[in-house]
């Protein structure tokens, strides 16, 4: 189940991303590639539009970028960790680090959708956040996710 | 001390992140107090770890963190806190705080706006069967309105000036043997369309076995010619024939008839003793009287109309106001009833010349005007409104648009003192100026756009319909400007 909607290929670390608008760029482009939406362009909007009605930038440098939209073809989990602090009008007004986004089809698909409601009810859960922000390296941020997500 | 009992709903326009994040975070900060808690969430997968409507009832408070419209009659007479889905997630303790010592009791007086949607009303109400009974009958209104509309406009035979001289179908030309045709396919619908509200007001009460008793003595209550008498019964009379043959049905069902004949007690047995009864009740019970009553009433309503200059202005001042009052709740339906029924039954009585128009136009101009006056202000007034309500205006104008007050609901809920006089003070000014300027609303929809999309006869085409309307809306729109507060 986990491998459908999330694997180590879909985990980035990224230096050159300065901003909110440049990294729902970087994530939609990031998206297209991964063939998980048709349009780079559609995904940034939906994104764009999600961020616009309320900020997704949550506390301790995290966010949860996503939005549902038809470009979207199978539900996705990416996880962007950026070098660069980003300012995301978080909800403590502390810079992002990293970027749990969500691509989410229309229609239903109710068990890959569960699983990636499962990850926005685990960033409530401190341990998880603090374990995913000490992580270095991909392999170790993967199974933490693969963790939390076969509970 | 016995242990608090919290449960809540989480919901967001996506549906993925804040839904769960809300629900997550608010049944930790509960669970870390020592409170019971359940958390019903609406996303993109549905209701999940659904409510039921037993831990409402336990419940010491709802706490609803959402964005979207939900459903709320559940919630009725329940201290109810709403807050936003960010909030919760964000300062859950204090929710869950505040919740407990602020929330207010749900459905009460002021409070009553979001009680009501359409056909949501609590549950086996009066007003529950009658909006049954009006869904299914709109569809029908509106096409042979519409139809009816289109026969008419060609009927008005006009002189060089423009003056209409005269009113009737050439049927010696093909165009106005077919324009002729077309007007009886309206009165047919029109004819047809109070039965099948009935029909289906007994449907809501009793089930399938009612309609036929329901249907028929409607329609020999609605017949003059059939009574022998000046008049049918109307809307009024269907109602009344449509409950008593509702209750009747219910009433049947009850008596323990003998295993044998059981199964065709629900296909045959009631529909076939309760059409004798209701409709021999009709004949020489309530029939004529009904008639003569209605007859009494329209006439009274069209001398009113017709001696009184002011008269239409004032009926429509307070339909506009009844329908901006409680957004789709019982003041607001039992407007749009009337409305409909004055429309209908003198379309069917005096034919389409001698129609009163006046609380049906006025009904349908106020419809539109308490969510596009939300949206309004929330141009306006862009400081006063939280990119929450912001969205929430957007979605009021998208309801507006199209005719359908209750999106104006979420504000009316959320801050009834300040929401409720705008609404109505701009849904009378539309009422009263559509139905003094002598607008006459035949069919489409409510609200500005109701010109083209529907049919509106009024002195200066297409202006004076919208003129009516956006006044009721800009005055909506600045009493919220003036009395909402800044957001800090």
């Amino acid at each position: 189940m986990i491998n459908e909607i999330f694997d180590i290929s879909q985990i980035e670390f990224n230096s050159d991303v300065k901003t909110k608008d440049e990294a729902l760029q970087f994530i939609a482009s990031f998206a297209e590639e991964a063939s998980v939406v048709k349009s780079a362009k559609a995904y940034y909007k939906g994104l764009k539009k999600r961020e616009k009605e309320v900020t997704t930038g949550f506390k301790d440098g995290i966010a949860i970028p996503h939005c549902k939209n038809k470009t979207v073809k199978k539900p996705a989990l990416f996880l962007m960790k950026f070098d660069q602090p980003i300012e995301w009008e978080s909800m403590d007004d502390k810079p992002v680090h990293i970027a749990f986004a969500l691509a989410i089809p229309e229609g239903k698909n109710d068990d890959h959708l569960r699983a990636l409601s499962t990850i926005s009810r685990a960033l409530i859960d401190e341990n998880f956040v603090n374990d995913i922000l000490n992580a270095s390296s991909k392999e170790q941020m993967y199974q933490l996710i693969k963790e939390k997500l076969s509970n | 001390m016995s242990q608090k009992k919290i449960v809540g709903v989480t919901a967001c326009s996506a549906g993925i992140a804040h839904t769960y994040m809300a629900a997550e975070s608010l049944e930790k900060a509960a669970e870390e107090k020592g409170y019971q808690v359940k958390i019903e969430t609406q996303g993109s997968i549905g209701v999940e770890n659904g409510l039921t409507d037993q831990e409402i009832e336990e419940a010491d408070v709802v706490i609803l963190a959402v964005e979207i419209n939900i459903d709320m009659s559940r919630f009725n007479g329940k201290r109810v806190m709403r807050v936003r889905a960010s909030e919760a997630i964000k300062n859950s303790n204090e929710v869950i705080e505040n919740a407990l010592n602020d929330a207010t009791v749900y459905g009460e007086k002021g409070a009553k706006a979001g009680v009501a949607k359409m056909g949501n009303t609590k549950e086996g109400g009066f007003f529950q069967h009658i909006m049954a009974g009006i869904s299914y009958m709109i569809p029908m209104v509106i096409a042979s309105g519409l139809i009816l509309a289109i026969a008419n406009v060609y009927a008005f035979q006009r002189d060089e000036a423009g003056r209409i001289i005269e009113w009737g179908f050439d049927t010696s030309t093909a165009m106005g043997g077919l324009m002729s045709n077309l007007f009886e396919v309206g009165q047919v619908g029109f004819l047809l369309m109070i039965p099948l509200f009935a029909g289906f007001v007994a449907n809501s009460i009793a089930g399938k076995p009612a309609i036929a008793a329901a249907m028929i003595g409607t329609y020999i209550a609605n017949d003059a010619e059939l009574l022998g008498g000046e008049a049918g019964g109307g809307f009024l009379a269907a109602i009344l024939v449509a409950f008593a043959a509702g209750y009747l049905v219910n009433l049947l069902k009850k008596i323990p008839y003998p295993k044998l004949i059981q199964p065709i007690v629900p296909i045959m047995l009631i529909p076939f003793v309760s059409t004798l009864i209701i409709t021999l009740l009709v004949f020489y019970g309530i029939g004529n009287p009904m008639a003569s009553m209605m007859d009494f009433l329209y006439e009274g309503l069209t001398t009113l109309n017709e001696n009184y200059a002011a008269a239409p202005v004032i009926v429509g001042v307070i339909i506009g106001a009844m329908v901006g009052f409680d957004l789709g709740g019982p003041l607001n339906k039992t407007a749009l009833v009337f409305g409909t029924a004055v429309f209908t039954d003198t379309v069917a009585k005096y034919g389409i010349e001698g129609a009163n128009f006046v609380p049906q136009t006025a009904t349908q101009a106020a419809i539109s005007v308490a969510p596009l006056g939300i949206w309004l202000a929330s141009i306006l007034f862009k400081n006063k409104f939280s990119p929450t309500e912001k969205v929430s205006a957007n979605s009021a104008f998208g309801m507006g648009i199209v005719g359908v007050t209750e999106g104006a609901i979420p504000f009316g809920a959320q801050d009834p003192i300040r929401m409720i006089p705008a609404f109505v003070a701009g849904s009378a000014v539309a009422g009263g100026l559509a139905a003094g300027l002598g607008i006459k609303f035949y069919g489409g929809i409510g609200s500005p756009l109701g010109t083209f999309v529907g049919y509106i006869e009024q002195p200066i085409p297409f202006i004076t319909w919208i003129f009516s309307v956006l006044m009721g809306v800009l005055v909506t729109a600045l009493i919220i400007g003036f009395t909402k507060k800044k957001v800090e």
